[in-house]
């Protein structure tokens, strides 16, 4: 058991490090890729910064904490998108037929699929995640959490998107409610929870989960409490597992296609 | 020893119906309505261990469908597929170490990679030692002849070279059965003849039994000795290569370059093909009139020369399907 899991990682790692190779054969767009992001997203920062020269609390959060949760949520962002990017064209790659590659390979067809591609882009959100830990001054004990909640904040995102991504299997056309689910988890991500009530913050903590990515890993940044730390662990695998769950039984309808296509 | 069986095979697929233009799709939008294609029906065959297996018919036929089924893309409505003793449906990790596919539409590949590094990755897929991998590429470079591109990446190698190194990085963890899907697609003549006679010395040198499906009578002809013929999702003829020959090939292609000329309008068991005054090209339906005697007809003393073949196995295929469309 131990053995394939080790294999299983060993595939998965060479599956990023090629996608990476891929992305860079050009220098210049993968250097401007990254810095670009970088600069996009510290766009959206002045906007707060012109706010909270305003007011000093905003939906509860104050600004050394919007910007904890802009890191976070480029953190996430980054480390699924850099990752896991094939997670987002899930919905193409079943509807085009493209998973018949990873079907007759003796490995996980779905963590095979997801990590055949990497976004460079997504490494300059990795990267300004960092730098708003970084002038946030976290401690360590706070920078490890930061770390962390990354990691598990990217997995859940990465498990939604896969979720959104096999109803594929079931309804045509599908890459269209999957790109509006993703969008909906990246607008959410850097808004404080505070703003939104009733409805919304349910949904917030349901079926668009972006509170147990986003918002409750803050609180946990600000003031630790096990029981809820807790709680995101197993939030992530069961989210993973239900990823895992609804994929494996599309699988069976998978109807794959005669398109002609290359892995380019 | 059959190391494939299948035993009533079927598989069916729902498409939605749209009427043409706008109104159609509107119409499709609040009531959808959908057909149901049997693209495989009640389909039963098995493969002995290293025999080389033709699987083929016109588009559509369920060829690629049942492919797909016995390599573990596809789960089949219902039916018994047993590969080397597995079930497709439910090992099909088990069964991918077992097996290796070639799909000549579908690229395997990483294209900015070279082979050798592709060679590598698959190698790592299939949980085989570096050592090991090593060996297998050094003793496949050889065998396919891939010295020359072995360290050029895949997008600046031609389609025929491409190809080859598909077959070589499904052939690195020693398949026992090996699936190829259409190999020779796009390709010129001088390269499929070279991919045909290194895939007839693989299964020479490793015993791989071959399952091949193909549009391309020559792949049929120079690689298999049965042939197993589909259409409309039904088996129609599973027979060897030689029975087909022989039992359909009652038809002979005889052209002769005449020294008079010669008049053959209305003979029974003769359709004139081509007749440019010397020159003449006739079929002669056996089962009617004998070669020879057709040849009486032709008169020896006024041959200057001629050719007697035997009419492609291309028409004869062709003939089986429009005989099962009928």
């Amino acid at each position: 058991m131990l053995t394939v899991v080790k294999n299983q990682v060993k595939v998965t790692l060479l599956n990023i490090k090629y996608a990476l190779m891929r992305e860079m054969l050009n220098k210049t767009t993968f250097i401007t890729n990254i810095v670009f992001m970088i600069l996009n997203n510290a766009c959206f920062i002045v906007q707060w910064i012109i706010l909270y020269s305003i007011k000093d609390n905003v939906g509860g959060y104050t600004f050394k904490e919007v910007m904890l949760l802009w890191g976070i949520a480029a953190g996430t962002y980054g480390v699924s998108h850099f990752f896991f990017e094939k997670a987002y064209t899930l919905a193409d790659t079943i509807t085009e037929g493209k998973l018949d590659v990873f079907l007759v390979q003796p490995k996980n067809v779905l963590l095979s699929a997801i990590t055949s591609d990497v976004k460079t882009s997504a490494l300059g959100d990795i990267l300004y995640g960092f730098f708003m830990c970084f002038i946030a001054t976290l401690t360590g004990i706070q920078f490890f959490l930061f770390f962390f909640f990354c990691i598990t904040g990217g997995i859940i995102l990465t498990s939604f998107a896969v979720i959104l991504g096999s109803l594929s299997f079931w309804i045509q056309k599908a890459d269209m409610i999957a790109d509006t689910g993703n969008g909906l988890m990246t607008n959410f991500a850097t808004y404080p929870d505070g703003i939104f009530k009733g409805v919304v913050k349910v949904l917030l903590f349901t079926i668009v989960p972006v509170g147990f990515i986003n918002y409750i890993p803050i609180k946990i940044l600000v003031s630790f409490q096990l029981d809820v730390f807790l709680l995101i662990i197993v939030i992530m695998f069961f989210v993973v597992f239900l990823a895992f769950f609804i994929f494996n039984r599309g699988l069976k309808r998978y109807s794959s296609s005669n398109l002609m296509n290359a892995r380019i | 020893m059959s190391v494939i069986e299948v035993k009533n095979l079927c598989k069916t697929f729902k498409v939605k119906k749209k009427e043409k233009g706008l109104k159609g799709s509107l119409k499709s939008l609040w009531k959808p309505k959908y057909k149901k294609i049997e693209a495989v029906q009640d389909i039963s065959f098995s493969v002995e261990k290293g025999e080389m297996i033709a699987f083929i018919g016109p588009n559509g036929a369920g060829k690629s469908t049942t492919i797909k089924m016995l390599t573990g893309i596809l789960y089949p409505d219902s039916g018994d597929i047993s590969i080397l003793g597995f079930d497709p449906k439910k090992e099909r990790k088990n069964l991918a170490y077992e097996i290796g596919t070639v799909f000549g539409q579908k690229e395997q590949l990483w294209t900015h990679l070279t082979p050798y590094d592709n060679f590598k990755f698959f190698g790592a897929i299939y949980d085989i030692p570096e050592q090991a991998v090593e060996k297998k590429i050094e003793e496949l470079k050889g065998l396919f002849e891939l010295e020359d591109f072995i360290n050029t990446p895949v997008r600046n190698l031609s389609l025929g070279q491409r190809i080859r190194c598909e077959i070589v990085a499904s052939l690195i963890h020693n398949p026992k059965i090996l699936f190829l899907d259409e190999p020779t697609i796009g390709l010129d003549p001088v390269v499929k003849e070279n991919i045909r006679s290194l895939i007839k010395r693989m299964n020479k040198e490793y015993k791989t039994t071959v399952f091949l499906t193909s549009h391309d009578v020559g792949d049929i002809e120079k690689l298999c000795k049965r042939v197993v013929i589909v259409n409309h999702g039904k088996l129609v003829l599973d027979d060897s290569m030689e029975n087909l020959k022989y039992h359909y090939l009652n038809k002979k292609i005889v052209e002769a370059k005449m020294k008079e000329k010669v008049n053959l309008e209305g003979e029974d068991g003769i359709s004139i093909l081509k007749d440019k005054g010397y020159n003449l090209k006739i079929e002669v339906d056996t089962k009617k009139k004998s070669v020879a005697d057709a040849l009486k007809l032709l008169n020896p003393d006024n041959i200057v020369d001629i050719n007697i073949s035997n009419i492609p196995l291309e028409d004869i295929i062709s003939d089986i399907y429009q005989g099962e469309e009928k």
